[in-house]
Protein backbone atom coordinates (compact mmCIF):
# COMPACT_ATOMS: atom_id res chain seq x y z
CA UNK A 1 0.00 0.00 0.00
CA UNK A 2 2.93 2.41 0.79
CA UNK A 3 4.65 1.47 -2.45
CA UNK A 4 1.75 1.97 -4.46
CA UNK A 5 1.58 5.05 -2.67
CA UNK A 6 4.67 6.25 -3.65
CA UNK A 7 4.46 5.31 -7.23
CA UNK A 8 1.07 6.76 -7.71
CA UNK A 9 2.71 10.43 -6.11
CA UNK A 10 5.72 9.84 -7.89
CA UNK A 11 3.68 9.44 -11.38
CA UNK A 12 1.32 12.34 -10.33
CA UNK A 13 4.59 14.67 -9.99
CA UNK A 14 5.90 14.09 -13.46
CA UNK A 15 2.57 14.65 -14.55
CA UNK A 16 2.41 18.01 -13.35
CA UNK A 17 6.07 18.79 -13.93
CA UNK A 18 5.77 17.81 -17.32
CA UNK A 19 2.68 20.12 -18.35
CA UNK A 20 4.28 22.94 -16.13
CA UNK A 21 7.27 22.68 -18.29
CA UNK A 22 4.68 22.96 -21.51
CA UNK A 23 3.24 25.93 -20.10
CA UNK A 24 6.24 27.47 -19.25
CA UNK A 25 8.03 26.80 -22.09
CA UNK A 26 6.61 29.85 -24.74
CA UNK A 27 7.29 32.87 -21.55
CA UNK A 28 10.83 31.21 -21.18
CA UNK A 29 11.27 30.93 -25.21
CA UNK A 30 10.19 34.72 -25.01
CA UNK A 31 12.48 35.66 -22.35
CA UNK A 32 15.52 33.42 -24.38
CA UNK A 33 15.10 34.96 -27.82
CA UNK A 34 15.56 38.36 -26.15
CA UNK A 35 18.86 37.18 -25.80
CA UNK A 36 19.61 36.07 -29.41
CA UNK A 37 20.06 38.19 -32.81
CA UNK A 38 17.88 37.78 -35.21
CA UNK A 39 19.91 35.61 -37.60
CA UNK A 40 20.22 33.53 -34.28
CA UNK A 41 16.48 32.96 -34.05
CA UNK A 42 15.59 32.18 -37.44
CA UNK A 43 18.23 29.69 -37.74
CA UNK A 44 17.48 27.48 -34.65
CA UNK A 45 14.57 29.39 -32.53
CA UNK A 46 14.48 26.12 -30.16
CA UNK A 47 18.75 27.05 -29.19
CA UNK A 48 19.94 28.53 -26.22
CA UNK A 49 21.16 32.10 -26.74
CA UNK A 50 25.17 31.82 -27.98
CA UNK A 51 26.05 35.15 -25.94
CA UNK A 52 24.53 37.39 -23.78
CA UNK A 53 23.28 39.39 -26.79
CA UNK A 54 22.00 43.13 -25.46
CA UNK A 55 22.21 45.06 -29.11
CA UNK A 56 18.48 44.63 -29.01
CA UNK A 57 17.44 46.09 -25.96
CA UNK A 58 20.11 48.90 -26.66
CA UNK A 59 18.43 49.42 -30.17
CA UNK A 60 15.06 49.46 -28.69
CA UNK A 61 16.19 51.86 -25.79
CA UNK A 62 18.28 54.24 -28.20
CA UNK A 63 16.67 54.50 -31.51
CA UNK A 64 13.02 53.85 -31.14
CA UNK A 65 10.19 55.68 -29.36
CA UNK A 66 10.20 53.06 -26.77
CA UNK A 67 11.38 54.37 -23.66
CA UNK A 68 8.93 57.33 -23.97
CA UNK A 69 5.90 54.43 -24.41
CA UNK A 70 7.86 52.69 -21.18
CA UNK A 71 6.75 56.01 -19.25
CA UNK A 72 3.57 56.22 -20.80
CA UNK A 73 2.79 52.69 -19.34
CA UNK A 74 3.90 53.90 -16.30
CA UNK A 75 2.67 57.07 -15.88
CA UNK A 76 -0.49 55.49 -16.70
CA UNK A 77 -0.87 52.70 -14.48
CA UNK A 78 0.33 54.53 -11.15
CA UNK A 79 -2.25 57.95 -12.22
CA UNK A 80 -5.40 55.60 -12.38
CA UNK A 81 -4.34 53.07 -9.59
CA UNK A 82 -4.06 56.54 -7.48
CA UNK A 83 -6.93 57.96 -8.28
CA UNK A 84 -8.93 54.42 -7.88
CA UNK A 85 -8.28 54.58 -4.45
CA UNK A 86 -9.00 57.70 -3.74
CA UNK A 87 -12.40 57.49 -5.18
CA UNK A 88 -13.52 53.84 -5.02
CA UNK A 89 -13.01 52.89 -1.07
CA UNK A 90 -14.72 55.41 -0.34
CA UNK A 91 -17.58 54.45 -2.82
CA UNK A 92 -18.04 50.87 -1.29
CA UNK A 93 -17.76 52.40 2.72
CA UNK A 94 -20.64 54.54 1.97
CA UNK A 95 -22.79 51.63 0.50
CA UNK A 96 -21.47 49.30 2.49
CA UNK A 97 -22.34 51.22 5.84
CA UNK A 98 -24.98 53.28 5.00
CA UNK A 99 -27.13 50.48 3.56
CA UNK A 100 -30.58 52.38 2.30
CA UNK A 101 -32.54 51.77 -0.46
CA UNK A 102 -30.93 55.01 -2.64
CA UNK A 103 -27.24 52.97 -1.84
CA UNK A 104 -28.69 49.75 -3.02
CA UNK A 105 -29.51 51.13 -6.07
CA UNK A 106 -26.25 52.72 -6.63
CA UNK A 107 -24.98 49.28 -5.89
CA UNK A 108 -26.68 47.45 -8.10
CA UNK A 109 -25.94 50.26 -10.93
CA UNK A 110 -22.51 50.05 -11.02
CA UNK A 111 -22.25 46.35 -10.81
CA UNK A 112 -24.76 46.33 -14.38
CA UNK A 113 -21.46 48.17 -16.03
CA UNK A 114 -19.52 45.11 -15.45
CA UNK A 115 -21.75 43.38 -18.16
CA UNK A 116 -21.31 46.27 -20.88
CA UNK A 117 -17.91 45.22 -23.43
CA UNK A 118 -15.94 48.75 -23.84
CA UNK A 119 -16.79 47.76 -27.35
CA UNK A 120 -20.41 48.66 -26.93
CA UNK A 121 -19.55 52.09 -25.68
CA UNK A 122 -16.10 53.01 -27.22
CA UNK A 123 -17.44 54.69 -30.07
CA UNK A 124 -19.47 57.54 -29.04
CA UNK A 125 -16.94 57.56 -25.85
CA UNK A 126 -14.36 59.03 -27.91
CA UNK A 127 -16.59 61.56 -29.24
CA UNK A 128 -17.32 62.71 -26.03
CA UNK A 129 -13.72 62.82 -24.57
CA UNK A 130 -13.35 65.40 -27.30
CA UNK A 131 -15.85 67.53 -26.20
CA UNK A 132 -14.69 67.45 -23.55
CA UNK A 133 -11.53 67.99 -24.28
CA UNK A 134 -9.66 64.78 -22.75
CA UNK A 135 -8.96 63.07 -26.65
CA UNK A 136 -5.42 62.92 -27.07
CA UNK A 137 -3.56 62.61 -23.73
CA UNK A 138 -3.21 61.10 -20.47
CA UNK A 139 -5.92 62.00 -18.96
CA UNK A 140 -9.08 60.75 -20.99
CA UNK A 141 -7.65 56.98 -20.79
CA UNK A 142 -7.00 57.62 -16.78
CA UNK A 143 -10.84 58.70 -16.65
CA UNK A 144 -12.47 55.59 -18.63
CA UNK A 145 -9.74 53.37 -16.55
CA UNK A 146 -11.17 54.51 -13.27
CA UNK A 147 -14.77 54.80 -14.41
CA UNK A 148 -14.48 50.63 -15.67
CA UNK A 149 -13.05 49.63 -12.30
CA UNK A 150 -16.13 51.36 -10.16
CA UNK A 151 -18.36 48.33 -10.57
CA UNK A 152 -15.48 45.65 -9.36
CA UNK A 153 -14.09 47.64 -7.09
CA UNK A 154 -17.29 48.32 -4.99
CA UNK A 155 -17.64 44.63 -5.23
CA UNK A 156 -14.86 43.76 -4.15
CA UNK A 157 -14.72 46.61 -1.07
CA UNK A 158 -18.41 46.04 0.24
CA UNK A 159 -17.61 42.04 0.60
CA UNK A 160 -14.58 43.01 2.48
CA UNK A 161 -16.14 45.63 4.82
CA UNK A 162 -18.76 43.14 5.97
CA UNK A 163 -16.01 41.29 7.94
CA UNK A 164 -14.86 44.38 9.88
CA UNK A 165 -17.36 44.78 13.22
CA UNK A 166 -18.45 48.35 12.96
CA UNK A 167 -18.06 48.76 16.76
CA UNK A 168 -14.79 50.68 16.59
CA UNK A 169 -16.25 53.50 14.20
CA UNK A 170 -19.22 53.87 16.83
CA UNK A 171 -16.97 54.44 19.58
CA UNK A 172 -15.15 57.40 17.44
CA UNK A 173 -17.84 58.61 16.64
CA UNK A 174 -18.89 59.46 19.98
CA UNK A 175 -15.84 61.01 20.17
CA UNK A 176 -16.52 63.52 17.57
CA UNK A 177 -15.04 61.96 14.92
CA UNK A 178 -15.97 63.07 11.61
CA UNK A 179 -17.11 60.33 8.63
CA UNK A 180 -14.24 61.41 6.78
CA UNK A 181 -11.80 61.30 9.76
CA UNK A 182 -13.52 57.47 10.38
CA UNK A 183 -12.88 56.85 6.91
CA UNK A 184 -9.44 57.78 5.70
CA UNK A 185 -7.83 57.29 9.56
CA UNK A 186 -9.63 53.93 11.01
CA UNK A 187 -11.63 52.21 8.26
CA UNK A 188 -9.00 52.78 5.39
CA UNK A 189 -5.93 51.08 6.90
CA UNK A 190 -7.69 48.24 7.89
CA UNK A 191 -8.78 48.23 3.86
CA UNK A 192 -4.87 47.66 3.11
CA UNK A 193 -5.51 44.07 1.62
CA UNK A 194 -8.39 44.44 -0.18
CA UNK A 195 -6.97 47.60 -1.22
CA UNK A 196 -3.98 45.99 -2.39
CA UNK A 197 -6.13 43.25 -4.44
CA UNK A 198 -7.60 46.09 -6.17
CA UNK A 199 -3.99 47.77 -7.35
CA UNK A 200 -2.44 44.32 -8.69
CA UNK A 201 -5.50 43.27 -10.46
CA UNK A 202 -6.29 46.90 -11.93
CA UNK A 203 -2.57 47.47 -12.39
CA UNK A 204 -2.16 44.34 -14.03
CA UNK A 205 -5.61 45.05 -16.64
CA UNK A 206 -4.22 48.71 -17.26
CA UNK A 207 -0.75 47.59 -17.89
CA UNK A 208 -1.69 45.24 -20.51
CA UNK A 209 -4.90 46.97 -22.05
CA UNK A 210 -3.97 48.11 -25.33
CA UNK A 211 -7.41 48.37 -27.45
CA UNK A 212 -8.40 51.84 -25.79
CA UNK A 213 -4.70 53.09 -25.12
CA UNK A 214 -4.01 52.82 -29.13
CA UNK A 215 -7.92 54.58 -30.09
CA UNK A 216 -7.36 57.55 -27.90
CA UNK A 217 -3.67 58.51 -27.82
CA UNK A 218 -2.69 60.56 -29.93
CA UNK A 219 -1.42 59.35 -33.49
CA UNK A 220 2.04 59.88 -33.93
CA UNK A 221 3.38 59.94 -30.79
CA UNK A 222 4.19 57.00 -28.53
CA UNK A 223 1.64 55.11 -26.88
CA UNK A 224 2.17 52.53 -24.19
CA UNK A 225 4.57 50.04 -24.52
CA UNK A 226 1.82 47.29 -25.19
CA UNK A 227 0.47 49.27 -28.21
CA UNK A 228 4.29 49.98 -29.28
CA UNK A 229 4.72 46.72 -29.25
CA UNK A 230 1.52 45.88 -31.88
CA UNK A 231 3.07 48.59 -34.21
CA UNK A 232 6.40 46.90 -34.28
CA UNK A 233 4.93 43.76 -34.59
CA UNK A 234 3.65 45.13 -38.32
CA UNK A 235 6.51 47.25 -38.78
CA UNK A 236 9.60 45.19 -37.86
CA UNK A 237 8.22 42.28 -39.19
CA UNK A 238 11.48 40.82 -39.38
CA UNK A 239 13.28 41.88 -36.31
CA UNK A 240 11.83 39.30 -34.01
CA UNK A 241 14.73 40.21 -31.52
CA UNK A 242 13.65 43.60 -31.18
CA UNK A 243 10.03 42.51 -30.61
CA UNK A 244 10.93 40.01 -27.85
CA UNK A 245 13.41 42.85 -26.10
CA UNK A 246 9.97 44.97 -25.95
CA UNK A 247 7.73 41.73 -24.52
CA UNK A 248 10.53 40.91 -22.13
CA UNK A 249 10.37 44.63 -20.58
CA UNK A 250 6.65 44.62 -20.58
CA UNK A 251 6.34 40.92 -19.18
CA UNK A 252 9.38 41.14 -16.19
CA UNK A 253 8.48 43.78 -13.91
CA UNK A 254 4.70 42.01 -14.25
CA UNK A 255 6.22 38.91 -12.90
CA UNK A 256 8.64 40.35 -10.37
CA UNK A 257 5.14 42.16 -8.98
CA UNK A 258 3.08 38.76 -8.98
CA UNK A 259 5.88 36.87 -7.44
CA UNK A 260 6.01 39.33 -4.37
CA UNK A 261 2.18 39.99 -4.10
CA UNK A 262 1.14 36.77 -5.64
CA UNK A 263 -1.42 36.36 -2.85
CA UNK A 264 -3.34 39.81 -3.42
CA UNK A 265 -4.02 38.61 -6.74
CA UNK A 266 -5.43 35.33 -5.74
CA UNK A 267 -7.63 36.74 -2.79
CA UNK A 268 -9.05 39.23 -5.49
CA UNK A 269 -9.82 36.99 -8.33
CA UNK A 270 -11.51 34.68 -5.02
CA UNK A 271 -13.91 37.65 -3.85
CA UNK A 272 -14.24 39.02 -7.45
CA UNK A 273 -15.79 35.71 -8.14
CA UNK A 274 -18.39 36.28 -6.41
CA UNK A 275 -20.19 38.04 -8.60
CA UNK A 276 -20.99 35.50 -11.01
CA UNK B 1 -39.63 60.77 39.46
CA UNK B 2 -37.52 58.94 37.54
CA UNK B 3 -39.22 57.83 34.89
CA UNK B 4 -39.72 61.33 33.23
CA UNK B 5 -35.43 61.61 33.49
CA UNK B 6 -35.20 59.16 31.90
CA UNK B 7 -37.17 59.65 28.43
CA UNK B 8 -35.67 63.11 28.63
CA UNK B 9 -32.55 61.25 28.29
CA UNK B 10 -33.54 59.16 25.76
CA UNK B 11 -35.14 62.45 23.75
CA UNK B 12 -31.85 63.61 23.69
CA UNK B 13 -29.95 60.36 22.72
CA UNK B 14 -32.60 59.78 20.36
CA UNK B 15 -32.13 63.79 18.45
CA UNK B 16 -28.52 63.31 18.94
CA UNK B 17 -28.74 59.82 16.45
CA UNK B 18 -30.88 61.26 14.26
CA UNK B 19 -28.58 64.19 13.62
CA UNK B 20 -26.05 61.35 13.31
CA UNK B 21 -28.30 59.92 10.67
CA UNK B 22 -28.64 63.10 8.75
CA UNK B 23 -24.97 63.69 9.28
CA UNK B 24 -23.91 60.39 7.89
CA UNK B 25 -26.48 60.74 4.53
CA UNK B 26 -24.88 64.04 3.50
CA UNK B 27 -21.58 61.97 4.41
CA UNK B 28 -22.39 59.37 2.21
CA UNK B 29 -23.69 61.32 -0.88
CA UNK B 30 -20.12 63.03 -0.77
CA UNK B 31 -18.56 59.68 -0.43
CA UNK B 32 -20.31 57.99 -3.61
CA UNK B 33 -20.68 61.03 -5.69
CA UNK B 34 -17.04 61.39 -7.40
CA UNK B 35 -17.47 57.52 -8.52
CA UNK B 36 -20.81 58.56 -9.46
CA UNK B 37 -19.90 61.43 -11.99
CA UNK B 38 -17.37 59.41 -13.72
CA UNK B 39 -19.25 56.36 -14.06
CA UNK B 40 -22.18 58.11 -15.32
CA UNK B 41 -20.28 60.09 -17.35
CA UNK B 42 -17.91 57.85 -19.06
CA UNK B 43 -19.71 54.29 -18.97
CA UNK B 44 -23.57 55.14 -18.83
CA UNK B 45 -23.61 58.13 -21.00
CA UNK B 46 -21.72 56.82 -23.93
CA UNK B 47 -24.13 53.64 -23.89
CA UNK B 48 -26.95 55.58 -23.99
CA UNK B 49 -25.50 57.58 -26.84
CA UNK B 50 -24.72 54.19 -28.71
CA UNK B 51 -28.25 53.08 -28.12
CA UNK B 52 -28.80 56.40 -29.98
CA UNK B 53 -26.01 56.27 -33.04
CA UNK B 54 -27.00 52.81 -34.08
CA UNK B 55 -30.09 54.15 -35.63
CA UNK B 56 -28.08 56.67 -37.85
CA UNK B 57 -25.52 56.34 -40.83
CA UNK B 58 -22.89 58.11 -38.64
CA UNK B 59 -19.26 57.55 -40.22
CA UNK B 60 -17.36 58.81 -37.04
CA UNK B 61 -15.88 62.42 -38.13
CA UNK B 62 -18.71 64.83 -39.74
CA UNK B 63 -21.21 66.27 -37.95
CA UNK B 64 -23.59 64.86 -40.32
CA UNK B 65 -25.62 62.37 -38.33
CA UNK B 66 -28.62 60.85 -39.77
CA UNK B 67 -31.19 58.99 -38.74
CA UNK B 68 -32.00 56.09 -40.96
CA UNK B 69 -34.13 53.80 -38.37
CA UNK B 70 -33.57 49.75 -38.47
CA UNK B 71 -31.07 49.67 -41.32
CA UNK B 72 -27.97 48.88 -39.70
CA UNK B 73 -29.74 46.08 -37.81
CA UNK B 74 -31.60 44.74 -41.00
CA UNK B 75 -28.03 44.78 -42.57
CA UNK B 76 -26.29 43.02 -39.87
CA UNK B 77 -29.67 40.44 -39.80
CA UNK B 78 -28.64 40.08 -43.97
CA UNK B 79 -24.95 40.46 -44.22
CA UNK B 80 -23.12 37.03 -44.95
CA UNK B 81 -20.02 38.44 -43.02
CA UNK B 82 -21.43 39.41 -39.66
CA UNK B 83 -23.24 35.92 -39.95
CA UNK B 84 -19.97 34.35 -40.41
CA UNK B 85 -17.99 36.36 -37.26
CA UNK B 86 -20.94 35.51 -35.41
CA UNK B 87 -20.48 31.32 -35.95
CA UNK B 88 -16.71 32.47 -35.62
CA UNK B 89 -17.21 34.14 -32.39
CA UNK B 90 -19.93 31.38 -31.24
CA UNK B 91 -17.86 28.75 -31.82
CA UNK B 92 -14.73 30.09 -30.20
CA UNK B 93 -16.78 30.60 -27.26
CA UNK B 94 -18.24 27.03 -27.13
CA UNK B 95 -14.71 25.55 -27.60
CA UNK B 96 -13.20 27.88 -25.03
CA UNK B 97 -16.01 27.58 -22.71
CA UNK B 98 -15.51 23.65 -22.14
CA UNK B 99 -11.87 23.40 -22.65
CA UNK B 100 -10.67 26.02 -20.32
CA UNK B 101 -12.61 24.44 -17.64
CA UNK B 102 -11.56 21.21 -18.05
CA UNK B 103 -8.03 22.17 -18.42
CA UNK B 104 -8.58 24.23 -15.33
CA UNK B 105 -10.18 21.47 -13.43
CA UNK B 106 -7.76 19.25 -14.33
CA UNK B 107 -4.43 21.58 -13.10
CA UNK B 108 -6.36 22.38 -10.07
CA UNK B 109 -6.83 18.60 -9.47
CA UNK B 110 -3.19 18.18 -9.91
CA UNK B 111 -1.89 20.91 -8.00
CA UNK B 112 -4.37 19.78 -5.32
CA UNK B 113 -3.06 16.57 -4.69
CA UNK B 114 0.71 16.83 -5.95
CA UNK B 115 3.44 16.47 -2.95
CA UNK B 116 6.06 18.32 -3.87
CA UNK B 117 6.72 22.04 -5.18
CA UNK B 118 2.74 22.47 -5.13
CA UNK B 119 3.25 26.64 -4.61
CA UNK B 120 6.04 26.46 -7.56
CA UNK B 121 3.45 24.61 -9.75
CA UNK B 122 0.30 27.01 -9.26
CA UNK B 123 2.56 29.82 -10.01
CA UNK B 124 4.10 28.38 -13.25
CA UNK B 125 0.31 27.97 -14.43
CA UNK B 126 -0.76 31.30 -13.68
CA UNK B 127 2.06 33.22 -15.32
CA UNK B 128 1.02 33.21 -18.64
CA UNK B 129 -2.70 35.42 -17.05
CA UNK B 130 0.08 37.80 -16.35
CA UNK B 131 0.32 38.50 -20.34
CA UNK B 132 -1.15 41.08 -22.19
CA UNK B 133 -3.51 39.52 -25.27
CA UNK B 134 -0.94 41.08 -27.40
CA UNK B 135 2.39 39.99 -25.91
CA UNK B 136 0.68 36.35 -25.83
CA UNK B 137 -0.26 36.51 -29.52
CA UNK B 138 3.17 37.59 -30.23
CA UNK B 139 4.79 34.99 -29.20
CA UNK B 140 2.51 32.58 -30.07
CA UNK B 141 3.26 34.24 -33.49
CA UNK B 142 6.64 33.48 -33.29
CA UNK B 143 6.07 29.86 -32.26
CA UNK B 144 3.48 28.77 -34.82
CA UNK B 145 5.76 30.56 -37.30
CA UNK B 146 5.38 28.11 -40.47
CA UNK B 147 9.33 28.63 -41.61
CA UNK B 148 11.30 29.99 -38.49
CA UNK B 149 8.44 28.38 -36.12
CA UNK B 150 9.23 26.61 -32.99
CA UNK B 151 6.59 24.26 -33.33
CA UNK B 152 7.51 23.13 -36.75
CA UNK B 153 11.34 22.93 -36.14
CA UNK B 154 10.48 20.86 -33.92
CA UNK B 155 8.63 18.77 -35.77
CA UNK B 156 11.69 18.47 -38.07
CA UNK B 157 13.69 17.27 -35.21
CA UNK B 158 11.89 14.36 -34.44
CA UNK B 159 11.62 13.62 -38.62
CA UNK B 160 7.94 14.99 -39.15
CA UNK B 161 8.72 17.88 -41.51
CA UNK B 162 6.33 15.79 -43.73
CA UNK B 163 3.38 17.46 -41.37
CA UNK B 164 4.61 20.72 -40.90
CA UNK B 165 1.25 22.67 -41.04
CA UNK B 166 0.74 26.41 -41.51
CA UNK B 167 -0.89 26.75 -37.96
CA UNK B 168 -2.04 30.50 -39.09
CA UNK B 169 -2.05 30.97 -42.55
CA UNK B 170 -4.38 27.72 -42.87
CA UNK B 171 -7.64 28.59 -42.47
CA UNK B 172 -8.56 25.23 -40.74
CA UNK B 173 -5.72 25.70 -38.25
CA UNK B 174 -5.95 29.25 -37.79
CA UNK B 175 -9.21 29.07 -35.54
CA UNK B 176 -7.61 25.68 -33.45
CA UNK B 177 -4.31 27.99 -32.94
CA UNK B 178 -6.59 31.19 -31.24
CA UNK B 179 -8.42 28.76 -29.48
CA UNK B 180 -5.52 26.78 -27.68
CA UNK B 181 -3.39 29.78 -27.16
CA UNK B 182 -5.93 31.11 -25.54
CA UNK B 183 -6.95 28.41 -22.94
CA UNK B 184 -3.00 28.74 -22.35
CA UNK B 185 -3.08 31.60 -21.33
CA UNK B 186 -6.65 32.11 -19.33
CA UNK B 187 -6.27 28.21 -17.72
CA UNK B 188 -4.57 29.23 -14.74
CA UNK B 189 -6.79 32.07 -14.16
CA UNK B 190 -9.94 29.48 -13.43
CA UNK B 191 -7.52 27.34 -11.62
CA UNK B 192 -7.09 29.56 -8.55
CA UNK B 193 -10.63 29.74 -8.65
CA UNK B 194 -11.38 26.03 -8.41
CA UNK B 195 -8.66 25.55 -6.10
CA UNK B 196 -10.44 27.92 -3.82
CA UNK B 197 -13.40 25.54 -4.14
CA UNK B 198 -11.32 22.22 -3.38
CA UNK B 199 -9.79 23.16 -0.35
CA UNK B 200 -13.19 24.31 0.52
CA UNK B 201 -14.39 20.98 0.20
CA UNK B 202 -13.77 18.76 3.35
CA UNK B 203 -11.23 16.20 3.43
CA UNK B 204 -13.54 13.26 5.45
CA UNK B 205 -15.88 13.35 2.20
CA UNK B 206 -13.70 11.67 0.13
CA UNK B 207 -12.60 9.55 2.66
CA UNK B 208 -15.82 8.26 3.40
CA UNK B 209 -16.53 7.44 -0.41
CA UNK B 210 -13.03 5.45 -0.26
CA UNK B 211 -14.32 3.60 2.99
CA UNK B 212 -17.17 3.08 1.03
CA UNK B 213 -15.37 1.37 -2.19
CA UNK B 214 -15.64 4.07 -4.57
CA UNK B 215 -12.08 4.44 -6.47
CA UNK B 216 -10.45 7.45 -7.25
CA UNK B 217 -12.55 8.42 -10.21
CA UNK B 218 -15.47 7.93 -8.89
CA UNK B 219 -14.55 10.18 -5.70
CA UNK B 220 -13.78 12.55 -8.51
CA UNK B 221 -17.05 12.15 -10.46
CA UNK B 222 -19.54 11.47 -7.56
CA UNK B 223 -18.12 13.82 -4.56
CA UNK B 224 -15.54 16.43 -5.90
CA UNK B 225 -16.94 17.42 -9.06
CA UNK B 226 -20.56 17.92 -7.88
CA UNK B 227 -19.08 20.32 -4.49
CA UNK B 228 -17.30 22.13 -7.38
CA UNK B 229 -20.73 23.35 -9.29
CA UNK B 230 -20.24 26.67 -7.48
CA UNK B 231 -16.81 27.43 -8.70
CA UNK B 232 -17.94 26.05 -12.34
CA UNK B 233 -21.12 28.74 -12.31
CA UNK B 234 -18.71 31.42 -11.39
CA UNK B 235 -15.59 30.33 -13.84
CA UNK B 236 -18.32 29.29 -16.80
CA UNK B 237 -19.81 32.51 -16.63
CA UNK B 238 -16.22 34.48 -16.86
CA UNK B 239 -14.94 32.53 -19.28
CA UNK B 240 -17.90 33.24 -21.50
CA UNK B 241 -18.10 36.45 -21.19
CA UNK B 242 -14.31 36.98 -22.04
CA UNK B 243 -14.67 34.81 -25.30
CA UNK B 244 -17.37 36.79 -26.28
CA UNK B 245 -15.01 40.09 -25.78
CA UNK B 246 -11.69 37.93 -27.58
CA UNK B 247 -10.28 40.73 -29.50
CA UNK B 248 -6.09 41.34 -28.89
CA UNK B 249 -4.99 38.00 -29.87
CA UNK B 250 -7.15 38.02 -32.74
CA UNK B 251 -5.62 41.73 -33.85
CA UNK B 252 -1.72 40.20 -33.89
CA UNK B 253 -1.56 36.58 -34.77
CA UNK B 254 -4.07 36.69 -37.47
CA UNK B 255 -5.62 40.15 -38.29
CA UNK B 256 -9.52 38.56 -38.74
CA UNK B 257 -7.93 36.32 -41.69
CA UNK B 258 -7.00 34.24 -43.36
CA UNK B 259 -10.08 35.52 -45.41
CA UNK B 260 -12.30 36.23 -42.80
CA UNK B 261 -11.30 32.96 -40.93
CA UNK B 262 -11.16 34.54 -37.52
CA UNK B 263 -13.16 37.54 -37.72
CA UNK B 264 -15.00 37.83 -35.02
CA UNK B 265 -17.95 39.97 -33.34
CA UNK B 266 -15.35 42.60 -32.06
CA UNK B 267 -13.12 42.63 -34.51
CA UNK B 268 -15.67 43.11 -36.94
CA UNK B 269 -16.95 45.69 -34.41
CA UNK B 270 -13.23 47.11 -35.00
CA UNK B 271 -12.85 46.74 -38.63
CA UNK B 272 -16.10 48.08 -39.62
CA UNK B 273 -16.18 51.29 -37.04
CA UNK B 274 -12.15 52.62 -37.18
CA UNK B 275 -10.78 51.33 -40.38
CA UNK B 276 -14.31 51.54 -42.71
CA UNK B 277 -15.72 54.77 -41.30
CA UNK B 278 -19.36 53.26 -40.29
CA UNK B 279 -19.57 53.83 -36.81
CA UNK B 280 -22.85 53.61 -36.94
CA UNK B 281 -23.19 50.40 -38.22
CA UNK B 282 -20.40 49.27 -35.37
CA UNK B 283 -22.34 50.75 -32.75
CA UNK B 284 -25.62 48.51 -33.94
CA UNK B 285 -23.64 45.35 -33.90
CA UNK B 286 -21.79 46.54 -30.60
CA UNK B 287 -25.39 46.61 -28.95
CA UNK B 288 -26.07 43.46 -30.43
CA UNK B 289 -22.80 41.72 -28.91
CA UNK B 290 -24.26 43.43 -25.49
CA UNK B 291 -27.46 41.32 -26.11
CA UNK B 292 -26.01 38.52 -26.59
CA UNK B 293 -23.56 38.34 -23.44
CA UNK B 294 -26.77 39.61 -21.36
CA UNK B 295 -28.88 36.94 -22.38
CA UNK B 296 -26.14 33.98 -22.65
CA UNK B 297 -24.92 34.89 -18.95
CA UNK B 298 -28.73 34.65 -18.06
CA UNK B 299 -30.00 31.52 -19.19
CA UNK B 300 -26.10 30.30 -18.14
CA UNK B 301 -26.45 31.35 -14.38
CA UNK B 302 -30.00 30.05 -14.28
CA UNK B 303 -29.06 26.45 -15.58
CA UNK B 304 -26.01 25.78 -13.72
CA UNK B 305 -27.42 27.35 -10.42
CA UNK B 306 -29.76 24.39 -10.61
CA UNK B 307 -27.00 22.02 -10.89
CA UNK B 308 -24.90 23.67 -7.15
CA UNK B 309 -25.11 21.13 -4.41
CA UNK B 310 -25.26 23.07 -0.88
CA UNK B 311 -23.03 21.47 1.69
Amino acid sequence: MDRRRKWSNAILFLITLALAVVFFFPIFFNLMSAFKSNPEIMRDAVAFPKTFYLESFEYLLTETDFPAAIANSLLLTLLSILFMVLIIPMAGYAIERHDRPWTRFVFVFYLAGMMIPFQAYMIPLFKELKMLGLFGNLSGPIAIYISGSVGFGCLLYTSFLKGIPREIEESAEMDGCTRYGIFWRIVFPLLGPCTASMIVLQGLGIWNDFLMPMLVLPSGEPKTMIVEIFYYVGEFSSRWDMIFAGTTLSIVPVLIVFVFLQKYFVKGLASGAIKG
Amino acid sequence: MAMPYVSEEKKALSASVAKRRRKWQSYALLFILPSFILYALFVIVPTASSAYLSFTSWDGVSSDIRYIGFANFEEIWHSERVHNALKNTLLITAALVVLENVVAIALAMLVDNVRWLRNLFRTVFYFPVLLSGIVMGFIWNIILNYNFGVLNQLLAKIGLESIAIDWLGDPNYAMISIILSTVWKSAGYYMVIYLAGLQSIPADLSEAAAIDGANRWQQFRHVTLPLLAGAMTVCSVLSMIGSLKIFDQIAVMTDGGPGFATETLTYIIYKVGFSEMRQGFGTAMALVLFLLILIITVIQVKVLRKREVQL
